[in-house]
């Protein structure tokens, strides 16, 4: 339980917070790279602030302050030019600094442009999305994880959501509710409504750990059936601090990204890289697929009957903002406790005017790699397919392909796909 | 929170957030009262809004108690010339 000044501090991101100040020593992806090809400027909102990002002549990005400083009209409707972003009231240009370049209206070089300075952040591309620093100089470097840099083809399923951000982060050291759930509930859903839910998500958990890393959480697991060797054990996957989750198995590696929108909205974003073994190339692609999933219906009501709208459920029905002081927390919430204590220890350092120290990184570098395991729960062609039909892949426009890559891959390994997973998702139609 | 340029009056500074020193100083240095009449000039009883003229820092104050008006101007510095603008 938490007090509601506590509860106060771990979830308000705007800026002037501490974890809003803490929250800015981070990169986060804010738009598609492809959407800046359809149209130069885009709104984005994060952290509590809006901004106008831009993509410049030259293939780069810019991000500053939406409001103009000069009388407050939106910049994304300005105009793009070489050296920066004009604009659309009054004309008043900016460059990616932010610095006022040139004010049409005033009298001759007026010497009031160097007075004005819009607020600008730094923005630049990586896995075909647009990320952005909005905090103090210097910027660390951009995390150039595995998922974003391997080749693969890459999927990408999102939604903006009506609640805090800490609360799906919670939900990744939080192993038990996988059983219950996936499993548990999956499967009274299935007997209500004549349906098989998928197996693997049923096994219980005999044991969970929780160990820091330089990035993050590292969360591991033994399974009913299972043992220390296997890889849900042995390798474990990472809470990725302070908004990612890092997932995999079976081909598919993940990245699940929890943009802080502002106190009450957070951008969940599934990055998958598919690359199963047996395949060396995979259809061409110039930009990821990006597509919406669905998690509530035309009543109102939760999609559930799929993994991640079961747990788009939990994240969201626990309020806007979980109120912490409500709580009744146990033992098997110790992973939720650390990662409490783990942004109490980073807010501490940032107020304290030092760098954090976990998920962050001033070291330039080519690729990141986070430890995740290859055979989640014991399973493979099955678990896959049972993924991309009983996950938010359901809702991609590549469903088609990314079943055809897994297929086929199998093939070549010599393995056939014929188990319950598999008759599930043909039962609910999906195929 | 404080910005490391804000003693610097020459530097650029942005607006947008409540503690810029920007916005700070535009409440900060304000005239209050009315120089002709004393009354206040910051409620209903009149105006003085700042802006900008090359490097000046001008106060356009007007006093609804006794009609004056005038523009108050900040000076960082005696300097003996018309700056340019
Ligand atoms: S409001 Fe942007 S130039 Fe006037
Ligand atoms: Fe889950
Ligand atoms: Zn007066």
């Amino acid at each position: 339980m938490l007090s509601k000044e506590q509860n106060e501090r771990l979830t308000r991101v705007g800026p002037g917070t501490p974890m809003g100040d803490l929250l800015r020593r981070y990169w986060y992806p804010v738009a598609f790279a492809r959407e800046l090809e359809d149209w130069p400027i885009r709104k984005v909102r994060l952290l509590g602030e809006d901004f106008a990002l831009w993509r410049t002549p030259e293939g780069g990005y810019g991000i500053i302050q939406e409001s103009c400083p000069h009388r407050a009209a939106s910049l994304l409707y300005g105009v793009v030019e070489v050296d920066g972003l004009r604009c659309g009231y009054h004309g008043w240009k900016f460059d990616e600094s932010g610095n006022c370049m040139d004010q049409p209206a005033e009298p001759g070089k007026s010497a009031f442009m160097r007075h004005v300075k819009a607020f600008a952040g730094k923005a630049e591309a990586l896995g075909g999305m647009v990320w952005a620093y909005i905090g103090p100089d210097p910027a660390p470097e951009l995390p150039r994880f595995d998922v974003f840099v391997d080749p693969g083809f890459i999927d990408v399923g999102h939604s903006m959501l009506p609640c805090n951000w800490l609360q799906i982060m919670e939900n990744s050291v939080d192993p038990h509710h996988v059983e219950y759930l996936h499993g548990r509930y999956f499967e009274f859903l299935g007997s209500q409504q004549g349906f098989v839910a998928p197996k693997s998500f049923q096994k219980k958990h005999l044991k969970v750990g929780f160990d820091a890393m330089e990035w993050g959480i590292l969360k591991r697991r033994v399974l009913e059936g299972h043992t220390e060797q296997d890889d849900d054990w042995a390798i474990g996957h990472p809470l990725v601090f302070p908004h990612s989750m890092r997932v995999g198995g079976a081909g598919i590696d993940q990245m699940q990204i929890r943009v802080p929108i502002d106190d009450t909205t957070t951008w969940a974003m599934f990055y998958s890289n598919h690359h199963p073994e047996g395949l060396d190339h995979y259809p061409e692609q110039i930009y990821p697929v990006d597509y919406e999933y669905q998690w509530m219906d035309d009543k109102g009501r939760h999609i559930v009957d799929y993994i991640e709208g079961q747990d788009v459920m939990a994240w969201v029905s626990q309020g806007a903002i979980n109120d912490r002081t409500a709580e009744h927390i146990g033992k098997s919430d110790i992973g939720v406790i650390m990662l409490r204590r783990m942004f109490k220890a980073q807010m501490a350092r940032v107020e304290a005017g030092e760098d954090p120290t976990v998920g962050f990184t001033r070291s330039p570098h080519q690729r990141i790699e986070l430890p995740c395991e290859k055979k989640k729960f014991g399973a493979s062609i099955d678990f896959a397919l049972a993924w991309l039909d009983m996950g938010s892949t359901r809702y991609s426009p590549a469903l088609d392909t990314l079943r055809k890559i897994h297929l086929e891959a199998a093939r070549v390994r010599g393995e056939t796909p014929n188990s319950d997973e598999y008759a599930t998702a043909q039962h609910v139609g999906i195929y | 929170m404080s910005d490391p340029e804000a003693s610097d009056p020459g530097a650029r500074v942005s607006g947008a957030h409540w503690w810029d020193p920007d916005r700070a100083s535009h409440l900060a240095d304000r005239p209050r009262f009315c120089p002709n009449c004393g009354n206040g000039v910051t409620g209903t009883e009149g105006i003085s809004v700042e802006y900008w003229e090359a490097d000046r820092r001008v106060f356009h104050t007007w006093c609804n108690t006794c009609g004056w008006s005038g523009n108050i101007v900040r000076v960082e510095r005696m300097v003996g010339h018309e700056p340019e603008h």
